[in-house]
């Protein structure tokens, strides 16, 4: 018995192991004896946008809802100063059901920097004590610089040279609580402009409401009151009700040319038409959105802004519904500062999404980032203007292989 | 029974397992045409084929089968490859040929279905270029694979007029699909791989006539003959032509030269240059009729139980029908050996065969050993 199924065994075991291996079928092959049909062969082309189908549209983001307020001294892409206007401190402190006055012992101050230059030291920013009433969305550089006067700096901060971003902060005791006194009737409000100071041209963004990282002006008080501990010593905290930046020299538009960033913000619209044969059956393996600057990139050389370009849902022309959930089809990358080479940005999911779906346009919103928050505002080449020229859309891609029948 | 008849029916559901072994000269045309041995038969590299009730040559050796019978033959080979691209070892595991029939009861008659590879066209061919993209020299690596084939479904009959005779015929159904996958990715990450795929199907019918002989005490002669007609061919399902398919006709000659030792073999001739206009009409690669010689025998211990172990023992040689280098014809030589055992009351055997092939033509080589593993059961 034992003898009679010992073969048997010895074969499922033979068996099992041998077929269990792994398949291996890949090897080398020359063409074109082993290769029916061919080579895959890939093309290149060069489209340009519609004539007169690429512009620039501005209003999108406006200064004072810019995610970071813009400080500079000297720096060539623009002079600016942001101002913040705080909430109103409250005059009395109700304790027991009684309003009590109240005697500030000290102040804070803080901002939040956002980005500098990392590679200057020294930075300094001056905190100026301006009229409240002049700090909306009206504001303009001369308006608030008028008031930069020596007798109206509140103090200075001195940046350490390690300190990349993060808090900064004063604090005001004894005499210098004038400088940021509030009437004693009334609740008083605080306005305070920025500037800075470096040993060479230099800027830096500091935080805005719309980041939650605005200035706050903290009020360390005593309360009138008999007792002691927490009642009487409290503090009052004036959160940023309203922030802004003006720079110096205001922004026009050249509408033969294609603007993004700025502010307002600016953002460019370049449809383009794939030819069928492209559309129709090729396959897309890169897609490069080539933009000719026709000036040099001018902006702060640390803090590059991207570039980010996103497929529309619909072409609407300035208000085109984009893309804003699906990061697939958002593409971005970083404009160096400085130079004005060729800006090549990867769009190979947006111009694929053109050909999977008949009803997306053939085109790209184009915009900066940080928006309306950016010393750059870079401006390219459109269709209208034959220098620099157009931008370029260049397309490589694969047709249908051909495979051999059979 | 029952469950044999459910067996059988199961592993005939089973399509895309039955291949044979995949080869760089299954790249053009239809593929590497496959052989319907049992793996009894593969001991002997085939010799026995024309006689062999398991096998799927000659549908009048159904005729010789004592018992309803169900095999299942499976094959591992480790190749290795050579080309003037380069050299690779390679293996595979296929499922090429499994049978179900047996003799009618008190009836002179067997009946009998079988699944078998007709052409393997199982391959993955590695490519190596250099492009220039966008002023950029930029090396690509392309795969083209392939998967499938064609498969033939036989349904069998055989007669016997006399004590000497048997006369068989089947019916084939010619069918089967080609997976094909083109694979490119570039050394610039910033140029996304490309992955293309189509699928060829083929769709055939096929007759063919056999019949064994016994001349005298220890000679059998045996004889078929098959028109396969054409194969309509379909890309991605929209039809792109048609290719005929050969006919066949073959003659064996077994002789039992003593009471250990029987000796076959046979000679086949395919006119696959029928295919030849059709192939290039479609943008293939011609084809050219085919030869297939086999030569072998079986050597018994112990002539009372000729089913315990055997020593099976073989050669055979065939020109392949698809062209790699123009005007060259691919040569297959193969030499097996085998063995096998029956059980529990002849209800079930196993068998094994390992043999050593080379294909070559031109420059293109490939040579390497194949397992096959046989099993069979009869109720």
């Amino acid at each position: 018995m034992r003898r009679a199924w010992g073969w048997p065994a010895a074969f499922l075991v033979l068996a099992g192991v041998t077929t269990a291996c792994q398949e291996e079928l890949t090897a080398p092959a020359v063409c074109p004896q082993l290769c029916p049909g061919g080579n895959a062969r890939v093309f290149d082309t060069v489209l340009t946008p519609l004539p007169d189908a690429d512009s620039s549209f501005s209003g999108y983001v406006t200064r004072h809802r810019a995610g970071s307020m813009l400080v500079s001294n000297g720096l060539p892409a623009a002079e600016a100063r942001a101002v913040y206007r705080f909430g109103p401190r409250i005059d009395s402190i109700e304790v027991r059901d009684t309003t009590r006055a109240y005697t500030v012992d000290s102040v804070l101050l803080t901002l939040t920097l956002i980005r500098r230059d990392t590679l200057l030291d020294g930075l300094k920013f001056y905190l100026y004590r301006i009229d409240p009433a002049t700090v909306d969305s009206n504001a303009t550089f001369a308006s608030i610089t008028a008031q930069f006067l020596p007798a109206a700096i509140i103090d200075s901060i001195a940046v350490p040279d390690t300190l990349n971003s993060g808090l900064i902060r004063t604090t005001l005791r004894g005499p210098d609580l004038a400088k940021v006194a509030l009437p004693v009737e009334g609740d008083g409000v605080l306005a305070i402009g920025v500037a800075m100071a470096t040993p060479v041209g230099s800027g830096a963004r500091l935080g805005a409401l719309l980041a939650q990282s605005a200035a706050t002006f903290i009020s360390h008080v005593t309360v009138d009151v008999p007792d002691t501990g927490s009642v009487r010593n409290q503090t009052l905290t004036a959160q940023t009700a309203f922030n802004t930046y003006v720079l110096e020299t205001p922004q026009t538009i050249d509408p033969d040319l294609l603007t993004v960033g700025g502010e307002p913000s600016s953002r460019a619209l370049l449809r383009f038409d794939l030819p069928p044969p492209i559309e129709d059956s090729a396959t897309i393996v890169r897609a490069t959105l080539e933009l000719i600057p026709a000036a040099p990139v001018i902006g702060l050389p640390t803090d590059p802004p991207l570039l980010e370009a996103k497929s529309l849902f619909a072409d609407l022309g300035a208000k085109s519904p984009v893309v804003t959930t699906d990061t697939r089809f958002i593409v971005s990358d970083t404009i160096s500062v400085g130079t004005a080479d060729t800006v090549r940005l990867d769009v190979t999911p947006i111009v694929q999404l053109w050909q999977a779906v008949d009803e997306r346009p053939e085109a790209v919103f184009l915009s900066l980032l940080p928006e309306a928050a950016s010393f750059s505002r870079p401006v390219f080449g459109s269709t209208r203007s034959p220098t620099p020229g157009p931008a370029r859309l260049r397309v490589t891609y694969l047709k249908q292989f051909p495979f051999e029948t059979p | 029974m029952r469950r044999l008849l459910l067996l059988g029916l199961l592993l005939l559901l089973a399509p895309a397992t039955v291949v044979a072994q995949a080869s760089q000269f299954g790249v053009r045309g239809l593929g590497v045409p496959g052989r319907p041995l049992s793996t009894r038969a593969a001991g002997s590299s085939g010799a026995f084929a024309m006689f062999d009730a398991e096998s799927g040559l000659n549908p009048a050796t159904l005729g010789g089968m004592s018992a309803m019978t169900a095999t299942f033959n499976a094959t591992e080979s480790f190749r290795s490859v050579e080309n003037p691209a380069g050299s690779e070892s390679l293996r595979d595991t296929r499922f090429p040929y499994m049978s179900f029939g047996g003799p009618a009861r008190g009836t002179p008659f067997a009946i009998g279905v079988s699944y078998s590879t007709y052409t393997n066209r199982d391959f993955s061919n590695a490519t190596l270029d250099t492009l220039e993209l966008r002023d950029v020299l930029i090396p690509v690596f392309d795969t083209l694979s392939s998967r499938g084939g064609m498969s033939d479904l036989r349904i069998a009959g055989s007669f016997r007029p006399g004590e000497r005779s048997v006369l068989g015929a089947s019916f084939h159904v010619l069918t089967g699909t080609n997976r094909m996958e083109q694979h490119r990715t570039f050394t610039d990450e910033q140029y996304l791989p490309v992955r293309q795929s189509t699928e060829l199907s083929f769709a055939g019918l096929g007759v063919s006539v056999g019949a064994v002989h016994q001349l005298g005490r220890s000679l059998w002669v045996a004889a078929m003959a098959r028109s396969d007609g054409g194969a309509s061919v379909e890309r991605d399902s929209a039809p792109v032509g048609d290719i005929d398919l050969p006919y066949s006709l073959g003659l064996g000659l077994r002789w039992k030269a003593g009471a250990r030792l029987d000796l076959a073999g046979h000679g086949i001739f395919r006119t696959w240059a029928g295919a030849n206009s059709d192939l290039l009409a479609l943008g293939g690669a011609g084809a050219d009729n085919t030869v297939e010689f086999a030569f072998g025998g079986e050597f018994v211990s112990d002539p009372r139980r000729p089913n315990r172990t055997p020593i099976r023992f073989g050669a055979h040689y065939a020109t392949l029908p698809f062209l790699l280098p123009p005007g060259l014809q691919p040569t297959e030589f193969a030499a097996s050996l085998g063995s096998g055992v029956r059980f529990a009351q002849d209800r079930g055997s196993v068998d094994l065969a390992v043999g050593y092939l080379t294909r070559s033509t031109g420059d293109f080589e490939e040579r390497g050993f194949t397992l096959s593993f046989g099993v069979a059961v009869r109720p």
